[in-house]
């Protein structure tokens, strides 16, 4: 199985993607 | 926490390259900040969001990993569609039908390319080719309707 690392702070990802010029995939779910 | 197409190392190479991922949990009984800010109605919900945060493209339900991947070029080439980098922006649509021709996000792939085509060149036949390839490919899609007024443009 492949890891993704994700973040879970949604801004400290747009602030690490303002500095790197990457957009943001963001995944909402739900653990039901 | 990475099951389905995020099992696939297509997927988590090209999330990791291409992206920044972000997972955001969702309670239901006690919607959070995030899905408030963001009108997340039902799980899962994608946003693909430029470098300064804007939303520039959103599906919702489960999608398999073709379908997947499909969404995020697409989503890239529509941050730079919407930033009028229109000539940036058609290689990526292009890569969404070239890859992902049976995903259901390329129709609008399609579409947008054309449109993309036509504000690069300011040639109307841009659009005529958008519509003929809709009808050949996605003739069923809501794109193809949505392309008829083009039908008109001669070549």
């Amino acid at each position: 199985m492949s890891l993704i690392l994700w973040e879970t702070d949604f801004s400290a990802a747009l602030a690490k993607a303002k500095g790197s010029g990457l957009p943001i995939y963001q995944d909402f779910w739900f653990d039901g | 926490m990475n099951t389905g197409p995020y099992s696939e190392p297509t997927v988590a190479a090209f999330l990791h390259e291409q992206f920044l991922p972000v997972r955001t949990e969702c309670f239901w009984d006690n919607p959070t900040e995030p899905m408030r800010r963001f009108d997340v109605k039902w799980t899962p919900t994608f946003l693909i969001h430029d470098p300064e945060g804007k939303e520039h493209h959103r599906f919702v339900g489960y999608v398999p990993t073709d379908d997947l991947l499909a969404h995020l070029w697409l989503g890239r080439a529509k941050i730079l569609y919407d930033s009028d980098r229109h000539a940036e922006a058609i290689p990526l649509f292009e890569t969404v039908l070239s890859r992902h021709p049976a995903a259901g996000a390329a129709p609008e792939a399609a579409f947008l390319r054309g449109v993309a085509g036509f504000k690069s060149s300011h040639d109307p036949k841009e659009l005529r080719r958008a519509y003929d390839r809709l009808v050949a490919k996605y003739p069923q899609s809501e794109w193809a309707r949505r392309a008829d007024p083009y039908s008109a443009i001669p070549l």
